[in-house]
């Protein structure tokens, strides 16, 4: 079961169209990497889902049921743009609120599991305006994770953290797909995190998502390459260039696109008596595949 | 990938989704500074009032704004619109103040953004109107029972008269309290309209609450030569009109007139919620 379905969702503000028939899987288990620039139409497509905004048409079930029965909506999570908490009260009675409004038995206990899988067991009696962005996004996340959510909508959750914050977000949401069988659609603008975690991408622009696949899709559509530095880079290159299609001088490098074979480069510049002094296998990130598809439509 | 787990949905029932809702509004009225700071306004209100009568104007004369204790409660005579300030500087004053109470109330729902936490879990909008009405309404109860309290110590206080018919004064004070319920759903109403706005919703709820309304009413009913009590069909209406000559009858017309303004702006505000963007 998909625990997403989004066909034809459109969603204008003044005319203008933030989601145009918008198509959307989300598979159950999944943790769907969202990616889009700003303006894209990321956030409104999370809004929709949660029911904050009206849609102009369209088509949203979330787990095989439509998105405004009571009973699946319950089972949401969600963090979008900002935890959601009274900045006067404190971690914990923002906590306690959300078990109330949950019906959760158990509340103490309940906010005591979510506050150690967020790494914040001792810092419940904090007010929520005095903690810090990164404290904040968890709490957040802690919000979210109340009342066992099958789905978790995690709106760029990792912004403005540290590389710390955002080493002990990307384990919390990994934890909570393995330990829970939680769904996350997290969107982010910063990729290179989102490769390390997603299993799944979408790829919005204005409105319109232009690509779905799997993380094992994205390694396929990769490219590899490898970049190496001579004593002699023009005559290297130009040696190169005879026996490769995609020979590029990049950064101070020679780069050879779409050879897997490293070995047989340098075996090959050896027979060419040119002298190999660094070298190295790349592939190119989901950031730079982003860059270059977008590029690609910005040209079509 | 992670193996799929098997997913059970049930359905809250309404009973269910009311109480969580609830239960959140009253924990956050219980828990926050607001509620406490206006329960104390209500008492304070009545005593300046009182006070502002012991000085004397410009001719050296007294104010005589009241003449008995429980004139600060409720008008002595059966009224469909003020005929002096003192005819509305009673009760009815927890009606201003309570309005400003629900519009920050609300208005914080939107600005720390917990509003979105409310509906992402409740995809029925009806609950957040019901909520929200039924707590307010409760705040607003309670205004009244200090501003009760506040103003027959001051009354006291200054010696006024404490002659009184009992059963039309115990009358007065429920209708009073129990109109809270028509002027809570009305607030309620007007900040989902004015859910952007924090600065309108208070100035409409300020607004709305003095009955200013009232007398483009009460112009219209004259004009088509209707009875003056016709105007007990509206909130400001029927709240002037518990008064210490009351009978039962007033009391009716109290629920029937809270109870039936209260549904008409809950469907309104939850047809509003249903068809625009919640925030």
């Amino acid at each position: 079961m998909n625990a997403i379905e989004i066909r034809n969702l459109s969603k204008s503000f003044r005319g203008m169209y933030a989601v145009d028939h918008l198509n959307m899987t989300v598979p159950q288990g999944a943790i769907y990497g969202f990616i889009g620039e700003n303006g894209s139409g990321k956030s409104t497509t999370e809004k929709l889902i949660c029911g904050h905004l009206v849609p102009d048409g369209g088509d949203i079930k979330l787990f095989g049921r439509d998105y405004t029965d009571p009973g699946v909506r319950v089972r949401v999570g969600a963090l979008i743009e900002n935890a959601g908490c009274f900045p006067g009260s404190s971690v914990y009675q923002n906590l306690m609120m959300q078990c109330i409004n949950l019906g959760i038995e158990n509340a103490d206990e309940e906010i005591r599991r979510v506050l150690e899988i967020v790494r914040m067991d001792d810092n419940a009696n904090l007010k929520f305006k005095s903690c810090s962005l990164g404290m904040k996004q968890r709490i957040g996340i802690a919000m979210a994770l109340l009342g066992d959510p099958a789905l978790l909508i995690l709106d760029e959750p990792i912004n403005g953290l540290d590389t710390d914050g955002m080493r002990i977000m990307r384990e919390i949401l990994v934890d909570i797909t393995k330990k829970y069988g939680c769904t996350v659609l997290i969107s982010s603008h910063i990729l290179g995190e989102l490769e390390k975690i997603a299993t799944h991408y979408g790829i919005i622009r204005q409105g319109k998502m232009i690509m779905e696949l799997t993380a094992s899709e994205m390694d396929s559509r990769a490219q590899v390459f490898t970049s190496l530095k001579c004593m002699d880079m023009q005559g290297a290159k130009a040696a190169l260039c005879k026996q490769y299609t995609d020979v590029r001088e990049e950064e101070g490098y020679i780069r050879i696109y779409d050879v897997d074979d490293t070995a047989s480069i340098v075996d090959y510049l050896m027979k060419n008596d040119h002298v190999v002094s660094e070298i190295r296998k790349n592939k190119i990130g989901l950031e730079e595949y982003y860059i270059e598809l977008m590029s690609k439509k910005e040209a079509e | 990938m992670n193996k799929t787990h098997e997913i059970k949905f049930e359905s809250p029932t309404f009973a269910r989704r009311i109480k969580g809702m609830l239960g959140v509004d009253f924990y956050r009225l219980f828990h926050t500074p607001l509620f406490y700071i206006f329960l104390v306004i209500a008492a304070i209100i009545p005593a300046m009032v009182s006070a502002m009568t012991m000085m004397p104007d410009q001719n050296g004369n007294q104010i005589t704004l009241y003449s008995n204790v429980w004139q600060i409660i409720a008008a002595s005579k059966s009224l469909n619109v003020i005929e002096g300030i003192a005819d509305y500087a009673n009760m009815n004053m927890v009606f201003i103040f309570g309005g400003i109470m629900v519009s920050i109330f609300i208005g914080h729902d939107y600005k720390s953004g917990y509003v979105k936490q409310l509906f992402t879990t409740h995809a029925k909008k009806q609950d957040y109107m019901i909520s929200k009405s039924l707590v307010c309404a409760f705040a607003m109860a309670c205004m009244c029972i200090t501003y009760f309290i506040g103003g027959t110590v001051a009354g006291l206080l200054v010696g006024y008269e404490t002659d009184v018919n009992i059963g039309s004064l115990i009358i007065a004070i429920l209708g009073k309290i129990i109109m809270s319920l028509g002027w809570a759903s009305l607030y309620t109403f007007l900040n989902v309209i004015f859910r952007r706005y924090f600065g309108i919703s208070v100035a409409s709820s300020f607004f709305f609450g003095t009955g200013i309304l009232i007398i483009g009413a009460a112009a219209i009913v004259e004009g088509l030569g209707l009875p003056t009590s016709f105007l007990n069909i509206f909130l400001y209406g029927a709240s002037v009109n518990a008064n210490l000559s009351s009978g039962i009858g007033s009391l009716l017309v109290c629920i029937v007139v809270s109870v039936a303004w209260a549904v008409i702006y809950n469907v309104a505000g939850t047809k509003l919620l249903n068809n625009c963007d919640v925030y």
